[in-house]
């Protein structure tokens, strides 16, 4: 996966527009061409919160292009409620870009699986693979249709676009994941992004269809820079992203924690022992 | 020393000489190169680096960090390459750090203490030691050196033995008499003490009927603790005459005056820099402010002001006992 250059920066962002895609879904959309610039797909900004009293917010950044970047997120406690209260005009300082993400070069044939709001790690990765010709089938679950943001963009990107909700309000009725296995056109690489027990699905399935996956994990952040090792991962030492730690010894596990936040958030599934 | 307009923050822990008062706290910050794209290193006073011991371990299992009201539960464990490793593969990439780089020292016995003391201190990349004697952490034994004013003087005893560097040493709140430990550690050779680590705690997941922490219990951080660490501070600055970094919990200019008045010489931010990394920049801005504003050359001045004991001067017969 592409290696880490810090490119990041605190970027005093001004927010453009502010959208409520469904129930509880917020889109912020900013002015941040420094962080455009340099953004990559599948990374994450820390959003350092203007109260000042609760813990920066890691987001996965949706859109980055031109002068503006977005992010979007479901508002879940008091710390994303503080984050949806931002008005048009606000400015608020973004730590970013952050994390490994994916690695689509020389992928021809790719699905992206994303669970909910895991849609907004996939719209970057999506624009770069089908830019470089790809074909990007986008396998896309929610709840309920209405939590289905954000959808046509994807098809008027390009994407092949397939869904699932579980209470069967739109397309297949029951998990997305169902839908990816029992495709008959398995993809040359699956990216994903949702809740753990899709992501394992997930790895279980490309497992199958004898495909790479790069998964991009959700986990609580402390530091959300590599700095507190809160939000690790086991991984097989021998990985490329495994952080530098000797050699088991004998009988032990040749497994080390890594941090979601900076070896990742994007693994490869077949590198993970979760 | 470096003025700040005109307002001198340096101090001098042991040997250790800081041209800003503000350690960033061991196991929040990383090796400082983390934090480098959002702060300049060079405008705070030293790196605490995270604790290493003799053999690699693991650390604990996952989930490590549970947010809680007014800060955080973590259970790391330890996590660490082992010395062989650290020295071979970390501490040289540590000697282009603008700021002091405070190594810091984990074990299970007084042996293991000397032995990863000796040969971290032993590097010129690290300017002084930690010694973190109250990790709350791993198994049982971590944490009990802090809880036990026998085992701290040993451990400290032992490690001055292996070096002249500064030695820091960490106490634990989780005690009953947290000024007996300090005057041992001092008695043993420390040169300052670091107070406190976090505090016990834990979490429990209502769904699951399950701890929330993968190691059950954790380490409570933020401002939470901020009323505990700030008395800790104030009963060991009465009980010793080295110097104190306080910590626990500080987040604003307002808090680390808190520390400062009630006896430290220096603050450790920790759990803050998860809010915002340019904190630590901003508390010494605001501290020249508050100095100058009161005509005061440097911080040394306030260190301690707060100190009036605890006795209440106005009693009734029955206030007594």
């Amino acid at each position: 996966m592409a290696t880490i250059v810090s490119s990041a920066a605190i970027h005093h962002a001004l927010v453009l527009d502010r959208q409520e895609l469904a129930p509880g879904i917020v889109l912020l959309g900013f002015d941040a061409p420094a962080l455009v610039s340099v953004t990559r797909p599948g990374q994450f900004v820390m959003a350092i919160p203007p109260s000042g009293e609760r813990a920066a917010t890691a987001l996965g950044i949706y859109e980055a292009s031109g002068n503006r970047a977005s992010v979007m997120f479901f508002v879940v406690g008091k710390r994303t409620a503080e984050l949806a209260a931002l008005q048009i005009g606000d400015h608020i300082k973004l730590a970013g870009p952050l994390g490994h993400g994916f690695t689509v070069e020389n992928v021809r044939d790719a699905a992206i699986v994303a669970g909910g709001v895991g849609i907004a790690s996939v719209l970057l990765p999506a624009q770069t693979l089908l830019r470089n010709g790809a074909r990007v089938r986008l396998y896309y679950g929610a709840r309920s249709a209405e939590l289905l943001v954000d959808r046509d963009r994807f098809t008027s990107e390009g994407c092949e676009v397939l869904v699932a909700t579980d209470d069967g309000s739109l397309g297949h009725s029951g998990y997305i994941t169902d839908v990816l296995a029992a495709t008959h056109e398995p993809p040359e690489m699956i990216l994903a992004c949702g809740p753990t027990p899709m992501l394992r699905a997930v790895a279980r399935i490309a497992d199958e269809l004898n495909v790479a996956a790069q998964l991009s994990l959700e986990e609580t952040f402390g530091c959300g820079v590599g700095g507190c090792w809160g939000c690790v991962v086991p991984l097989v030492r021998s990985s490329d992203q495994a952080p530098s730690f000797p050699p088991a010894h004998r009988n032990g596990s040749d497994v080390v924690y890594a941090r979601v936040c900076k070896e990742g958030p994007v693994f490869w599934a077949h590198e993970l022992r979760w | 020393m470096v003025d700040l307009r005109g307002i001198d923050l340096g101090v001098n822990i042991g040997k250790l000489e800081l041209n800003y008062p503000t350690f960033m706290g061991s196991g929040c910050y990383g090796s400082g190169e983390e934090f480098a794209p959002f702060i300049d290193l060079a405008r705070i006073g030293a790196v605490v680096l995270k604790s290493v011991t003799r053999l690699p371990r693991l650390g604990n299992p996952t989930p490590r960090l549970v947010h809680t009201p007014a800060g955080m539960l973590n259970a790391i464990g330890l996590q660490n390459p082992g010395i062989d490793w650290y020295l071979e593969h970390e501490v040289a990439k540590f000697a282009s750090r603008p700021c002091a780089v405070v190594g810091s020292v984990a074990g299970f016995s007084v042996d293991d203490y000397a032995y990863v003391g000796e040969r971290l201190a032993a590097r010129d990349e690290i300017d002084a030691l930690e010694v973190n004697i109250s990790c709350p952490n791993v198994a049982s034994e971590g944490e009990t050196f802090a809880c036990d004013p026998n085992l701290t003087g040993k451990v400290v005893r032992a490690v001055r033995a292996t070096t002249d560097k500064t030695l820091i040493v960490k106490l634990s709140p989780n005690v009953t008499d947290i000024a007996s430990i300090a005057r041992e550690a001092e008695a043993a050779g420390a040169d300052a003490l670091a107070v406190i680590n976090t505090v016990r705690g834990m979490s429990i997941d209502v769904d699951r009927w399950q701890p929330r922490l993968g190691n059950v219990t954790g380490g409570l951080s933020g401002a939470a603790i901020r009323p505990i660490a700030v008395l800790a501070v104030y009963e060991v600055a009465r009980a010793v005459k080295i110097p104190i970094v306080g910590q626990g919990g500080i987040e604003t200019t307002s808090d680390a005056l808190e520390f400062f008045l009630a006896g430290a010489s220096a603050i450790s931010i920790g759990t803050a820099n998860f809010t915002d990394p340019q904190i630590p920049e901003r508390i010494i801005e605001e501290l020249a402010q508050y100095l100058r504003l009161r005509n005061l050359g440097s911080l040394a001045k306030i260190v301690g002001k707060a100190n009036v004991g605890f006795s209440n001067p106005y009693q009734y017969e029955g206030d007594e006992g």
